[in-house]
C-alpha cells in the first residue's frame, strides 16, 4: 500500500468546509425527490418536504446524525468467493465501466449494437483478466426477449464469470426477476440472502440535486432487504453544477450526503461507497468529457472526502472520450486513474470502453487490464523494509559487479515490476521485422488467445436446466471465439 | 436615429449576448414606428446569425450561444403579442414535439435544443422528461406536429426512442412525422438502427438538421 500518505488536493480545513458548504446546500436549497415514498423516509427522519414541489430540506444534525452510520467497507461477492473483494482493504479493485449500448465487433473494427452474446463473451474474458476484480457488465443486449431486458445482461454475465457482477436495472419488475435469478444460482431465496451474489448498482441522483423515481425505489426496495447496493452521483460542471471545480465538488458532495442519510434512514448501518463520476463539461460545444484530466482530479477530492467521512471512495475514472485504442485513450484511463489511485481511491470503474461510455471495445479492455495491474503496482509502492534495502548484496555484488546471475534477483525478478504483456519493450528492428504492430492488434490478439480456451467458469448443465424452465425463451448466454460471428 | 441605424444597434446587442440592451432597442425601435416583424428580420435574427457563425467556428462557445437566444426569446416576448394583434403573422419553419424518454429526468439538453428550436423559428410543444411514448404520439397528432424530437441520456432508457418509433409504425403513421434522437445515450448508429430520421450530437446540429428536414 502506498505508504507515503495519498496525494491530497485539499487541506483538512478545505475539506471541513466543502462538508459544511454542503450541508448549507442540503438545508437551504434542498433536494427535488421525485419518489413519494422517499419523500415520506426523508420526513420520518426528521427533514422537511414541501408536499408540494417535493423538495426536501436536510437539517444539518439529520444528515451528521445519519451520515455518521455508514460503515467503513463494502463487500463485492462473486459466485466463488474466493473472488470477494472489500473496500478499502482489498483496494484498489477494478471494475468494467458499465452499460453500453454498442460493441465494436472485433472481427469488422466497426459499431454495432450489443448483444446477449457479447456479454456472455465479454465475462470470460473478464474472468480471466488477472487486473480486473469486478464485471460491471459493459453493454446492454439488443437481442433480449419482450420483458427480460435485464436478465439478457445478468444471466450471460453470471453463468461466464465467477467474479463479482455488478449491474442496474430500469424499474422493480426487472429487478425482482434478476433477484430470483441470483437465488436460483444460490439454491434457494435463503441461501441468496447469505451470500448475495449480485451487486447492485444504480444513480438515483440526477444532477443537480434531485432523486428520481425508478432508481430511487430500486435503492430503497435492496436496502430495506439488505442486499448490496451503491450509488454514483454525477455532476457536470457548466451544466448540472457550477463551472467551479469547487462548486462541482459541492454539488455532488451533497448528493453523497442526500442519498447516503437516505439509505441509513432505512436501514441503519448499510455499507455505501462515494461513487461519483464528476465532468466538467467542455463548453465550447457542450460536450460530454469523463477522460478529461478534471475527472481524475475531482474524484480525487472526493476521495479525501471519503476518508473524512470514513467510507470507501471511488467511481468511474479512467474512461475515455476516443473511439479508438490511441493515445489519446491511453493517456486518459492512464493519468485519470493513477491521480485516482494515488488519491485513494479503491474501487476504479475504468474497463473497456470508448467514446465516453457508449462502445465496449476488446482490445481495449486486454489494454485496460494491463493499465489495472500497473495501478495495483503504485498501490503497493516500493515496499520499503531493511530486508529490501539489500545492503548484503550491494556488499555482494560490489563496484562494477553484475546483480544480472544472482540468486537474489532470481527470487524478485518476478514480483518487483509489473511484466505487461502488451507494452512493447522490443528492439525497433524486431517490432518492424513483426509487421509493426500497434498495441490495439497485440491486444485484440491476446483477448482471442483467451477467448480460444475453454471457459472454467461456467456453471454445470443442471443448474442451467433450472434456470432456462423458469425462465422461458431466454437468450443462450454461451461466449463465443473472437472470430466466430457475434450476431 | 435612422432605421439602419437602429437595426445596426438590434444586431450589435444580440452579438453582445446583452439582454437590457435587445430590449432597449427593441423599445426605441417600436417607438421609431418599425414593424415588430421588421425589427426581428433586420435586427435580431442577423445578429443571431453572427453569433451562430462565432459558435460554429468557436469564437463563441455554448453559455455565449445560450445567452444570445435567451436575449432574443425576451424580445420576442415583447414582439410576439404585437405580431399577432396586427395578424400578420408569417409561417413558422415548423411544429415540433420534444420530450425525453419514460424513466429518464434529464432535461438540460432538451431544454438547451428548445431554446435554440424557438430561437430559429419553430413552433415547439415541449413535454418535460420522463415522457410516456404514447403521450409523444398523441400530443403529435393533435398538433399535427412534422418533427417529434426525442431525448435520451441513459443507456438503460433509450430503448424508449425505438418504441414510440415501434409504436407508430403499429398505428401505421410513422410517415406523417420526421423523428429525430439524441442526447448523451445516442449515435448515429443508434439511430440508423431504430429508423430514426436523424440524429444529432448537439443542440445546435439538431437545429441544423430539422431545418432540413422540414425543407
Amino acid at each position: 500500500m502506498i505508504r507515503m500518505g495519498f496525494a491530497e488536493l485539499l487541506t483538512p480545513h478545505e475539506v471541513r468546509r466543502t462538508h459544511e458548504a454542503s450541508l448549507e446546500v442540503l438545508e437551504a436549497v434542498g433536494i427535488a425527490a421525485h419518489n413519494p415514498r422517499a419523500r415520506e423516509v426523508f420526513k420520518k427522519h426528521g427533514c422537511s418536504v414541501d408536499s408540494e414541489t417535493g423538495v426536501v430540506r436536510f437539517p444539518a444534525e439529520i444528515v451528521e446524525t445519519y451520515r455518521a452510520m455508514a460503515p467503513p467497507s463494502f463487500t463485492f461477492r462473486g459466485r466463488d468467493p474466493k473472488f470477494d473483494r472489500t473496500i478499502p482493504d482489498d483496494g484498489p479493485i477494478v471494475v468494467t465501466g458499465s452499460s453500453a449500448p454498442n460493441v465494436v465487433d472485433p472481427v469488422t473494427g466497426v459499431e454495432r449494437r450489443a448483444t446477449s452474446a457479447d456479454i456472455a463473451t465479454i465475462a470470460h474474458l473478464i474472468n480471466e483478466l488477472p487486473g480486473f476484480d469486478v464485471f460491471s457488465i459493459s453493454t446492454l443486449a439488443d437481442d433480449a426477449p419482450d420483458g427480460q431486458f435485464s436478465l439478457s445482461r445478468f444471466y450471460p454475465a453470471l453463468k461466464n464469470c465467477l467474479k463479482p457482477v455488478r449491474s442496474n436495472t430500469p424499474n422493480m419488475a426487472d429487478l425482482r426477476q434478476v433477484i430470483e435469478l441470483g437465488e436460483l444460482i444460490a439454491g434457494g431465496a435463503d441461501a441468496y440472502r447469505e451470500r448475495p451474489v449480485i451487486n447492485h448498482h444504480y444513480c438515483p441522483m440526477v444532477s443537480p440535486l434531485t432523486m428520481d423515481v425508478d432508481s430511487t425505489e430500486a435503492v430503497l426496495w435492496l436496502t430495506e432487504r439488505g442486499l448490496p447496493v451503491y450509488t454514483t452521483v454525477v455532476p457536470n460542471a457548466g451544466l448540472t453544477a457550477p463551472m467551479t471545480m469547487m462548486g462541482c465538488l459541492v454539488v455532488g458532495n451533497a448528493e453523497f450526503l442526500a442519498i447516503t442519510t437516505f439509505q441509513q434512514m432505512i436501514k441503519e448501518a448499510t455499507p455505501v461507497i462515494y461513487a461519483s463520476l464528476p465532468t466538467v463539461a467542455d463548453m465550447r460545444t457542450g460536450a460530454y468529457t469523463p477522460g478529461a484530466i478534471e475527472t481524475g482530479m475531482l474524484l480525487a477530492a472526493q476521495a479525501q472526502l471519503a476518508r473524512f467521512y470514513d467510507v470507501p471512495a471511488g467511481g468511474y475514472i479512467g474512461l475515455t472520450n476516443a473511439h479508438s485504442s490511441d493515445a489519446q485513450s491511453g493517456f486518459e484511463t492512464g493519468m485519470n486513474t493513477v491521480l485516482g489511485v494515488t488519491a485513494g481511491a479503491t474501487l476504479l470503474n475504468m474497463g473497456g470502453l470508448f467514446s465516453s461510455l457508449m462502445a465496449f471495445d476488446f482490445a481495449k479492455c486486454v489494454i485496460d487490464n494491463e493499465i489495472a495491474l500497473m495501478d495495483k503496482r503504485v498501490w503497493r509502492g516500493l515496499e520499503f523494509s531493511e530486508d529490501n534495502l539489500a545492503l548484503a548484496e550491494i556488499a555482494a555484488v560490489g563496484p562494477g559487479g553484475s546483480y544480472m546471475g544472482r540468486q537474489h534477483t532470481k527470487a524478485r525478478m518476478k514480483t518487483t515490476a509489473v511484466l505487461p504483456r502488451l507494452a512493447d519493450r522490443s528492439m525497433r528492428g524486431q517490432w518492424e521485422e513483426a509487421g509493426r504492430p500497434d498495441i490495439h492488434s497485440r491486444a485484440l490478439a491476446e483477448a482471442r488467445r483467451i477467448l480460444a480456451q475453454p471457459n472454467p467458469a461456467v456453471w454445470d448443465g443442471a443448474l442451467d436446466a433450472t434456470i432456462r424452465a423458469r425462465f422461458p425463451g431466454i437468450v443462450a448466454g454461451d461466449a463465443l471465439p473472437l472470430d466466430a460471428p457475434q450476431v | 436615429m435612422g432605421h439602419e441605424e437602429l437595426f445596426a444597434q438590434l444586431k450589435q446587442a444580440i452579438i453582445d449576448q446583452d439582454e437590457d440592451a435587445v430590449l432597449s432597442s427593441v423599445n426605441t425601435a417600436l417607438d421609431a414606428g418599425v414593424e415588430p416583424k421588421t425589427i426581428i428580420d433586420q435586427g435580431l435574427l442577423p445578429g443571431l446569425n453572427v453569433i451562430g457563425e462565432q459558435f460554429e467556428c468557436e469564437d463563441i462557445f455554448l453559455p455565449e450561444l445560450m445567452q444570445a437566444a435567451l436575449a432574443f426569446q425576451a424580445a420576442m416576448s415583447v414582439l410576439e403579442p404585437k405580431i399577432k394583434e396586427s395578424g400578420n403573422e408569417g409561417p413558422k419553419k415548423g411544429k415540433i414535439v420534444l420530450g425525453t424518454v419514460k424513466g429518464d429526468l434529464h432535461s438540460i439538453g432538451k431544454n438547451i435544443l428548445k431554446l435554440l428550436y424557438e430561437t430559429s423559428g419553430f413552433d415547439v410543444w415541449d413535454l418535460g422528461i420522463d415522457v410516456d411514448l404514447f403521450k409523444f404520439i398523441d400530443k403529435a397528432k393533435e398538433v399535427d406536429a412534422d418533427v417529434i424530437a426525442i431525448s435520451a441520456l441513459l443507456t438503460t432508457t433509450l430503448v424508449g426512442q425505438r418504441d414510440v418509433i415501434e409504436a407508430l409504425k403499429d398505428q401505421g403513421t410513422r410517415d406523417r412525422y420526421k423523428i429525430i434522437i439524441g442526447g448523451g445515450a445516442t449515435t448515429q448508429v443508434w439511430a440508423d438502427t431504430i429508423g430514426a430520421d436523424g440524429w444529432a450530437g448537439t443542440a445546435y446540429e439538431a437545429v441544423n438538421l430539422t431545418t432540413k428536414l422540414v425543407s
